[in-house]
């Protein structure tokens, strides 16, 4: 093993890149501009008031508590309540209106409340907690995150008045995303996904059809490196480069967004998989279209679809099924799904499940890759 | 002269063909008619060869792309192998480094066959591949440092810079390099392990004049420096210039091969003694009559063929005693080109097919 030619490649490759002002933006930043971009966009930075509707159907209440719940949301000045009657069509207000959330108050929560809260009334243990329903636009997950933060806050705070912090009001949501992570959680780990596929599907695209232009190939043929060194040279190098991207978004993503990762052994795995898995899917397009230009737009058309529909910028329950389930079998879904329980979710279960989709993607593409690689003129 | 006994493939009959080293010679058979050609190889003994090749034959689906070629190249010469494009050129010379599997025939490079030790003799040769292109974001320093750490054996970088004259260049990215300094460092590149033998596989293609002189003078430096060179190139000057031996290729086949003066000596017409604003008459019958092949051209000059340069001072004795007038004189000998012209019927420059 050549380890002088490994680590002299690999810092001549860390130099040329360092050296193309081009690759480097796309490789960091890219990523970032998109990170922050979205995350501006998603995230409802600034001091805007964000309007939800508030429907009161407890308008009988004759305690004062509901009322009094009410008047507690008002005070929150990020909130712009558009009160709606009883008997209006929620749904449709919302469509009208273009307001992301709603925040519905049940008939006789007054009551409920303060039949729990009065040992004068009878009351029953099984009805807790009384729970209010916040309907949320899944278009909408920057906005609805706010929301939803903000109610839970308010309910969390109520509770801790009327009980001292057991939960007697409750909130019921049908929601994408977990309760208690944010769309920048979500987005991270798909632009680290992004990221790795487009440099890495890029990387050995140029590696087989520029290098072989330009008689690269050929020469290393007569020269003492099997392919082997080659190959192994090439991938430390785009390794170092996936985990430098890798970071970068990292500290943005903490940096701007206050975003909280859990690095374990299976972020690491996850980013290793990753790299040998698109080296590969670049390889094997590289093998079948040798003009550069081609091949370039064969990994934009392989690259540019599967960054859409693997669930990368928006969860995958917001598309059709039919897209869902072509997202099954693509591998940046499994990248993206893997890396989110592993540095965001904390999921062990599925990260191992996702991450065994990675690594047998990982595997097969770059044995593939390999074999079909061949650096001999016809 | 050698005799060469051969078998027509079609009867079967036993023919007798004769020529010199290094000639090719069309023969028909008398009894079937088929036509065919007798290579009578130059040869080089093993312990001065750099190179051998035998029958060496590449096929692409029906087209015969090198057909059956044999020839050597001995160690410390500039071997040029000229033709047209798509003669068999790079195809040749890429089977040679290993680049290409043959289709039959066999190679050997300093005694050793390829096919079974090239991993040894990877250290001994360095290349330049056609149109090739360095790293466009390393400075010529740090590519001649990076090919260099492949090899166990290498030869001082700082040496290499000075012997390519690229001081001033060492520290330019290789993009940013003109096309001629380019090629430059596409050669020092192929000597990072001081190698036995340098393959360049068109060096010169696409620069202007001045570029591929500046190239022609470093290839002459190897050769100095005792390097053998493998050439290929489509210009008949740039071997002229370089090569001490030359093997002229056409559509696959070698159709001559020997030094440019066996070359010219053997396929040439000789010199041309031409004497332009002749106003003697009868100048013409006064050579002849001398012995000379002399005929008027036809835009009135006298051209004169002669195969012995002494034969020079003859024409301009007779010139002189026989008080011809004349305005001026030129003697042009035989080159490649009209060499190939004679051999295929086509020109060097136009391409093979």
């Amino acid at each position: 093993m050549n380890t002088k030619f490994i680590v002299h490649d690999l810092f001549s490759g860390l130099k040329q890149w360092l050296r193309s002002k081009g690759t480097v933006f796309w490789t960091l930043m890219f990523p970032i501009l998109l990170i922050l971009i979205f995350g501006a966009i998603f995230s409802g930075v600034g001091d805007v008031e964000i309007p939800i509707v508030v429907q009161n159907l407890d308008v009988d209440d004759e305690t004062g508590f509901t009322e009094g719940f009410i008047d507690n949301l008002s005070h929150v000045s990020a909130l712009d309540i558009k009160t709606l009657k009883k008997g209006e069509d929620v749904d449709e207000y919302m469509k009208d209106e273009d307001i992301s959330g709603a925040l519905i108050i049940p008939e006789g929560f007054g009551k409920n409340l303060r039949d729990y809260i009065n040992p004068a009334y009878p009351f029953n243990e099984s009805d807790l907690p009384f729970n209010l329903t916040f309907i949320a636009d899944p278009t909408d997950q920057s906005s609805v995150s706010i929301l939803r933060s903000i109610i839970v806050g308010i309910i969390y705070e109520s509770n801790l008045q009327i009980t001292g912090g057991e939960k007697v009001i409750g909130v019921e949501e049908e929601s994408s995303l977990g309760e208690e992570f944010e769309y920048i959680d979500f987005f991270v780990p798909g632009i680290i996904g992004l990221t790795i596929m487009t440099s890495m599907v890029y990387g050995s695209i140029e590696r087989n059809t520029k290098y072989r232009k330009d008689g690269i190939l050929r020469k290393l043929l007569t020269m003492p490196v099997t392919r082997a060194e080659w190959i192994l040279s090439k991938m430390l190098f785009m390794l170092v480069l996936s985990f430098i991207s890798t970071f970068v978004i990292l500290i943005v993503g903490v940096l701007a967004w206050g975003l909280t990762v859990k690095i374990g052994i299976f972020f690491f795995v996850l980013i290793i998989s990753t790299s040998f898995l698109f080296s590969g899917m670049g390889m094997i397009i590289g093998r079948f279209v040798k003009e550069e230009e081609t091949a370039d737009m064969a990994g934009g058309a392989i690259t540019f679809p599967m960054m859409f529909l693997a669930g990368t910028f928006f969860p995958l329950d917001q598309m059709p099924e039919f897209l869902q389930a072509v997202a099954q079998v693509l591998p940046l879904y499994y990248v993206n799904e893997g890396l989110r329980n592993a540095m965001i979710y904390a999921n062990l279960d599925k990260t191992l499940y996702f991450s065994a989709f990675v690594i047998v993607f990982a595997v097969v593409f770059f044995i593939i890759g390999v074999l079909l690689t061949k650096w001999k003129e016809d | 002269m050698v005799e060469k006994k051969v078998q027509c493939p079609k009867c079967g009959k036993i023919l007798t063909s004769s020529g010199n080293p290094g000639d090719v010679v069309r023969i028909t058979c008398p009894s079937c008619g088929t036509e065919g050609k007798v290579t009578f190889k130059k040869t080089v003994s093993t312990k001065d060869a750099a190179i051998e090749v035998f029958n060496l034959r590449k096929v692409y689906g029906d087209l015969v792309a090198v057909n059956n070629i044999s020839f050597s190249v001995k160690k410390g010469e500039v071997f040029a192998f000229l033709g047209p494009n798509g003669a068999g050129k790079t195809t040749t010379v890429e089977m040679i480094e290993s680049i290409r599997v043959p289709a039959g025939g066999q190679i050997k490079i300093l005694g050793k066959d390829i096919k079974t030790s090239f991993d040894d003799i990877k250290d001994k040769i360095g290349i330049l591949p056609q149109e090739f292109h360095s790293f466009e974001r390393l400075t010529v320093r740090e590519t001649l440092a990076y090919f260099s750490s492949l090899y166990e054996k290498r030869a001082s970088i700082d040496g290499i810079i000075d012997a390519m004259d690229l001081k001033d260049e060492e520290k330019k990215l290789y993009k940013d390099l003109s096309g001629g300094l380019k090629q430059r460092v596409g050669v020092a590149i192929s000597l990072v392990n001081d190698p036995d033998i340098i393959f360049l596989d068109e060096p010169t293609t696409g620069l202007d004049p001045k570029a591929r002189r500046e190239v022609w003078e470093v290839i002459a430096g190897l050769r100095n420096r005792g390097k053998t060179v493998f050439l290929t190139t489509h210009y008949m000057e740039e071997a002229e210039y370089l090569a001490d031996h030359i093997a002229i290729i056409h559509k696959g086949d070698i159709i001559a091969e020997g030094s440019l003066e066996e070359l010219i000596n053997r396929h040439g017409e000789g010199s041309i003694f031409r004497i332009k604003d002749c106003k003697s008459k009868g100048t013409v019958d006064v050579l002849l009559n001398r012995g000379f092949k002399a005929y008027r051209e036809g835009n009135g000059d006298i051209a004169v063929r002669i195969d012995f340069k002494e034969r020079v001072l003859d024409i301009l004795s007779i010139l002189k005693h026989e008080c011809i007038e004349y305005g001026t004189i030129d003697i042009r000998r035989s080159n490649l080109e009209e060499i190939f012209l004679k051999l295929t019927g086509a020109k060097l420059s136009e391409g093979a097919s």
